[in-house]
């Protein structure tokens, strides 16, 4: 065997790899060598552990990547044993930018940084950067700060398309806003999560998941629980919308609710059948279907439904009357989500 | 397991860790008899006896013990752990280099880890080289050292029965020979035997010989050259000894239990393995790791590397369960 591993210490076995190294082959700097590391490391895709590894193999000391967006960090010792950091990195020690988003290199050194623990930063820091280029899709898909960075329009366009890119996200794709839970990506095709209450957004190109986003969080305000309590649809599409999206949005800018929101609202608190009633004589196709719907005789929910119009102020009869229930409805449950119900 | 196309196959990929160290030594001469003188210049980096001492947790003495019938004496370098109450297991090791360098200080240091680890004592013999000496004397030279630390046991405070041999590369081939010989000869018994990449078939034809020809640090060209410089024109030839390459034993029975480990990547492989299937086959028992990617010196060139790591611990867990009191 061409090269002896003597003292216990890793960086005198380092020190001496290289020493004996310089002395067979005196034309090969130590810089060329580190290049010609990662390039190695490059070729055969090593993962991000191999590349901290060497770094810290090279430098003689640990190093760290610190990854805050996909919640990572990577640490080796110059030993090569992978060992969860105990500190907050030193502001002192040198470090390389690996990602636009955040992710850093850091040797834990401090004093002059020498010209071998440079190439070794601004090299690993690049094979690091090719392998979280390459990373992107499987499992990712959920990663909450990613999401939250591609929905967020007061993010940088390049940084959200990095972040689509990182998620793998398709050319064709939607928000969606779960009840109670923080934003999703769905591919155009998928279908959101079955049986939650959710806003779902328009199918956009991932530079536009934002608009997307809004639109989910609009369509959200619109479901209900679909309970007795609370009826209505528990999933709302933005693309069902229509001209509704508008009225919500031009409802927002008035400074209370609507006058028929109110009434309706007055209504919804003097018994616990009107709601349900008035959600079902819009939901369903006639009022037979309504009654179905309900549960109840078709005498029983005219009787009601005259009771309603009266406390209403209007038909219930006719389609346009409808209509203004259906609008009154929908505004409501808006209201509500915004708290100004 | 011989090859039988002319053709030889691809050679099998480096892990990429190891590839990058590798890359290192890129533009090397090829390893020639020529390069011998060469390579066995002194070490400036060699462990002195304070570092093996490593503060005072070793006692450190080299002692020249009684050599074959007829020859010099051999140099034994002894690390026995300091403030020991009963006696020790101990680890009798020979250094690699492909029988022609090295000595016994080279490559010691990872006996010496498990000592560290096991409360065991370590003897590293230095046997003398080939070419300048031949078959049988660098075998020789190690049965003496083994067969003097057994007798010695008592005076060194170790236990006689349990002592394990250990070698890398042409010294693990050293430590199985010492094994087949100990049983032909009804010397000390053995513990166990660790064979670390062992070189121990000088036909030189395996299908990992051929496959791997030009790639890492210790070749089919090299692997020549080395059972060349030991046994000259008789390599490969009908009438080598298994004591110089034990591989060539017809009886693998009776053996003590081995640990063999080698790597993916490297002119040893096929014949470490069969070496761990024909032990079996002898109803031996043997724990055979074979690393994927791992080019012949590795762990010792790389010890960083994940594998190395994990090629560590895993002789690390071999002798606790063989040595444990």
């Amino acid at each position: 065997m061409l090269v002896t591993r003597y003292p216990a210490e890793h960086d005198e076995r380092v020190n001496d790899l290289a020493l004996r190294l310089a002395e067979l082959d005196p034309q090969a700097s130590a810089a060329v060598r580190v290049v010609g590391h990662f390039d190695s490391l490059m070729t055969s895709r090593a993962g991000l552990q191999s590349i901290v590894r060497g770094a810290a193999t090279l430098a003689g000391c640990p190093v760290r990547l610190v990854d805050p967006l996909r919640r990572r960090t990577v640490r080796v010792r110059a030993d090569g044993v992978v060992e969860a950091p105990e500190e907050e990195p030193d502001a002192a020690w040198p470090s390389a930018e690996v990602s636009a988003d955040g992710a850093v290199l850091v040797l834990e050194r401090t004093g002059p940084v020498g010209t071998v623990e440079a190439v070794v930063l601004e090299r690993a820091a690049a094979a690091a950067a090719a392998v979280l280029a390459r990373t992107p899709s499987r499992g990712r898909g959920h990663d909450p700060a990613l999401v939250e960075m591609v929905l967020d329009a007061g993010v940088d366009e390049a940084e959200r398309l990095a972040a689509a890119r990182r998620l793998g996200l398709p050319a064709a794709c939607r928000a969606v806003a779960p009840w109670g839970g923080a934003g999703l990506v769905v591919a155009a095709g998928e279908e959101p999560p079955p049986g939650r209450r959710a806003g779902i957004g328009d199918v956009v190109a991932p530079a536009e998941l934002p608009a997307s986003w809004a639109a989910a969080r609009l369509a959200l305000r619109l479901t209900a629980e679909g309970t007795e309590t609370d009826p209505g649809p528990r999933v709302v599409s933005a693309e069902s919308l229509g001209a509704l999206a508008l009225l919500v949005r031009a409802a927002d800018d008035e400074p209370g609710p609507l006058p028929d929101v109110r009434t309706l609202h007055r209504a919804a608190g003097t018994a616990p059948w009107v709601l349900a009633t008035l959600a079902a004589v819009v939901e369903a196709p006639s009022l037979r279907g309504a009654a179905r719907l309900l549960q109840v005789h078709h005498s029983t929910l005219q009787d009601r439904l005259a009771s309603a119009e009266a406390m209403l102020g209007w038909d219930l009869k006719t389609a346009e009357g409808r209509l203004r229930l259906h609008l009154a409805l929908a505004l409501r449950r808006a209201a509500r989500a915004e708290g100004s119900l | 397991m011989s090859l039988t196309s002319s053709a030889a196959p691809a050679a099998v990929p480096v892990d990429p860790e190891l590839a990058a160290v590798l890359a290192a030594f890129a533009g090397l001469p090829p390893m020639t008899a020529e390069m011998i003188p060469l390579l066995r210049r002194p070490n400036p980096m060699a462990p002195t006896d304070a570092d093996l001492a490593d503060g005072g947790r070793f006692t450190v003495e080299e002692r020249a013990v009684p050599g074959p019938q007829g020859a010099p004496e051999v140099r034994l370098l002894i690390c026995r752990p300091t403030g020991a109450v009963a006696p020790v297991g101990a680890v009798y090791y020979m250094h690699g280099g492909g029988m022609v360098l090295g000595d016994n200080r080279m490559g010691v240091t990872e006996p010496l880890a498990w000592a560290r680890d096991l409360g065991l004592a370590v003897v590293s013999v230095d046997y003398r080289l080939a070419p300048d000496t031949p078959h049988p004397g660098p075998v020789e030279d190690c049965y003496a050292g083994l067969v003097w630390t057994a007798a010695a046991a008592g005076e060194l405070g170790i236990d006689p029965d349990r002592i394990v041999v250990a070698g890398t590369s042409a010294g693990g081939g050293l430590a199985a020979a010492l094994a087949l010989m100990a049983r032909d000869r009804g010397g000390p018994a053995l513990a166990g035997q660790v064979l670390m990449a062992p070189m121990l078939d000088d036909r030189n034809d395996t299908v990992s010989a051929v496959q791997m020809a030009g790639h890492g640090l210790w070749d089919r060209a090299a692997n020549e050259m080395g059972w060349t410089a030991l046994l000259g024109v008789d390599r490969g030839g009908p009438d080598v000894s298994p004591y110089a390459a034990p591989a060539r034993a017809d009886d693998l029975s009776g053996l003590p239990p081995a640990i063999i480990d080698v790597g993916s990547a490297e002119t040893f492989r096929d014949e470490d393995v069969a070496y761990a299937g024909r032990l079996w086959a002898a109803g031996g028992q043997a724990e055979l790791h074979v690393w994927p990617g791992g080019f012949h010196g590795f762990d010792t060139v790389a010890p960083q590397a994940q594998i190395s790591q994990e090629a560590q611990a895993a002789r690390l867990r071999w002798l606790r369960r063989q040595l444990a009191p």
